[in-house]
């Protein structure tokens, strides 16, 4: 490549340039790492050593962080006697739930309308992601009256339907980009050998496989970390566990040690899941529009 | 879907070029034209379908989602209309509107919101922008992205705890570096009127900046080389080619990431309720936490239907602004 040689070219201000950048990186890197860092070593903190900073101005009593006998109590104490693994169970069962009915429902719509065209398509695509677009609280007023109504505040099902009302609408807009990738001369192709509709799709199912993957797991995500439908739909009996953690916050008695290992407990898993789903990850959270 | 069957089969049936046009011609086709069956353009358009095939293959979904989003949208009207409370609902002769133009909480609450998004959007696109131009092609681009990943998977609530817990005025180790720096006074950043929005931009800052870095790599990728070679050849400098080729073949792809990360602004308040519930006094009590505050915390659903209607009727027409976007990129993809 000739080009190299012409990147050789450089004057002084991109050397600068590189050495602030460098500098910018490794700056961020240390503010995008630091919370995380902090909230999982005070989760394996007593309280009065997670509590103990230097005084002002003493930057040398920055190791104070790492002056501490780990425990891992506080996970005790969330399962233990705080009734975690129900949240855990809750929020499992309705991320999981609204991730499977939406992506079933979601495929099969997205398939439909990748594959006809009718008056008034755009109009009811642009319903479907309004629905997905619009602000949780402005949802949540007249879903809570309903559902209060048809006794499902405070239910799984509940809880399931409430996140459906985001998850559904993203798995349409989204997988529908992705049938549109497949050609339709494959399920032609089929269908003239004598497949029925039905077995012709199943036939292009392994080519979406992966992205509907991909998409149960961000729906997941999506609804794991909702904290408002948990809040005021699941409240009572289907506490997730980021309403639960916010039930930590007394007060009188905010217990950090606690609320650490919460955090702890409901970032985890997601992180890890949100690695593995690394190659669809941006093309989820734009909604379709950017592809890596 | 039997009659569409027929159709296939029949076509099967028929390998003539003349048959087959006359087999196109029932009314049962969704397009009239004659498309050669090979060359069906576009692909995804299938023209001899049977639309009742797809159409109960679309319902479930459909039906499921009007009864979550339409069905609510009406109550929410009637409900704005109305002196909702626990076993009442009257008339109230469009009250919970004519209230709203002297409500200033709600009034302050725009102003706030528009503030909070702008000074999000702003931090993060610098940021953002700039981290991505330096990651892109660097050796450890991988390592560092995947790091850049993490805040963005932890939930909103988890992050707005750890803020507090890293804000907080005794034992907050941001506020003993802030001191340190003696850029803060013994107040907690949150606790003051004058700081505390600053503090929840900077919760959101850290949590989604990678976003618009990530969005911003994607774009960096298909930026043409020959022409920043070519300028380059020409003896412009790396800021002139920056400035005259990377940045208008970014604006597409930041202008998504600036339509997506404000509709966010306006959906989720997860962190401001951990972190400052609207406080202190009305310093950062932007819209929605406003009308979080009015519907669930004094039960006044009417008078928070009437808001959300307004709050709803304002996305979605940033939403359309956001559709269009999004059609105006589709044709270049393709």
């Amino acid at each position: 490549m000739a080009s190299r040689e012409v990147i050789q070219y450089e004057g002084w201000p991109s050397k600068v340039f590189k050495w602030f950048s460098v500098v910018f990186i490794a700056f961020y890197m240390v503010w995008t790492v630091l919370p995380l860092f902090v909230m999982f070593m005070s989760s394996f903190k007593d309280l009065l050593e997670a509590f103990q900073i230097p005084p002002v101005g003493d930057w040398a009593g920055v190791t104070v962080f790492f002056n501490f006998t780990p425990t891992t109590k506080h996970y005790y104490e969330l399962f233990a006697n705080l009734g975690f693994s129900t949240y855990l169970f809750n929020s499992l069962v309705a991320a999981g739930g609204s991730a499977v009915v939406s992506v079933v429902l979601g495929s099969m719509c997205a398939y439909s309308l990748s594959r006809i065209e009718f008056r008034g398509k755009s109009d009811l695509f642009f319903w479907i992601i309004s629905t997905r677009m619009a602000p949780v609280v402005a949802v949540l007023v007249p879903l809570y009256w309903i559902f209060r109504e048809l006794n499902l505040v405070g239910t799984l099902p509940g809880l399931i339907l409430a996140y459906t009302t985001f998850n559904l609408p993203f798995a349409i807009w989204i997988l529908k980009g992705f049938f549109d990738n497949v050609p339709y001369a494959i399920e032609e192709a089929q269908m003239v050998d004598g497949a029925t509709r039905l077995q012709a799709l199943r036939a292009i199912l392994p080519l979406v496989a992966p992205g509907i993957g991909a998409f149960i797991v961000l729906c997941i995500l999506f609804a794991w970390n909702d904290y408002l439908f948990a809040a005021i739909i699941g409240s009572g009996g289907a506490k997730t566990l980021p309403a639960a953690t916010r039930e930590l916050v007394q007060p009188q008695n905010i217990q950090w040690g606690q609320i650490m290992a919460a955090g702890v407990v409901t970032a985890l898993p997601m992180m890890f899941l949100g690695l593995i789903i690394r190659k669809y990850l941006v093309t989820g959270l734009t909604m379709g529009a950017v592809k890596e | 879907m039997s009659n569409s069957s027929t159709t296939i089969d029949r076509q099967k049936g028929f390998a003539g070029g003349a048959e087959l046009f006359r087999v196109r011609q029932i009314p049962d086709s969704v397009e009239s034209k004659p498309v050669s069956h090979v060359a069906a353009d576009p692909p995804s358009v299938n023209p001899a379908a049977s639309k009742a095939y797809y159409f109960w293959l679309m319902m479930p979904a459909i039906i499921v989602l009007a009864f979550i989003s339409i069905y609510p949208f009406f109550w929410m009207i009637y409900m704005s209309l109305h002196d909702v409370d626990i076993g009442k609902v009257e008339w109230n002769n469009f009250e919970n509107f004519t209230k709203l133009a002297s409500d200033t909480r709600f009034l302050m609450g725009w102003w706030l919101l528009i503030q909070y998004s702008v000074m999000c959007l702003t931090l993060q696109l610098i940021i953002g922008v700039f981290l991505a131009v330096a990651l892109n092609g660097s050796r450890w681009e991988k390592v560092l992205v995947t790091t850049l990943l993490m805040p963005m998977m932890v939930a909103p609530l988890v992050a707005g705890m750890v803020w507090y817990f890293l804000y907080n005025g005794t034992f907050g180790w941001y506020h003993w570096l802030f001191q340190s720096l003696g850029i803060l006074g013994a107040k907690s950043i949150l606790a003051s009127a004058d700081t505390a929005m600053l503090g929840l931009v900077l919760v959101d800052v850290w949590q989604w900046t990678p976003l618009i870095t990530l969005i911003t790599l994607a774009g960096l990728k298909r930026v043409p080389q020959d022409q920043l070679e070519a300028n380059m050849v020409d003896g412009a400098s790396p800021l002139r080619n920056f400035v005259s080729v990377t940045l208008p073949n970014l604006y597409p792809v930041l202008l998504i990431a600036i339509m997506l990360r404000f509709m966010d602004n306006f959906r989720f308040i997860d962190s401001i309720l951990v972190l400052t519930g609207g406080g202190p006094g009305n310093a950062t009590k932007i819209l929605p936490v406003y009308l979080f505050e009015v519907s669930f915390k004094f039960f006044k659903l009417g008078r928070g239907a009437a808001i959300a209607l307004i709050l709803l009727i304002v996305t979605i027409i940033l939403g359309m602004l956001l559709v269009r976007i999004f059609d105006r990129q589709q044709p270049k993809k393709a």
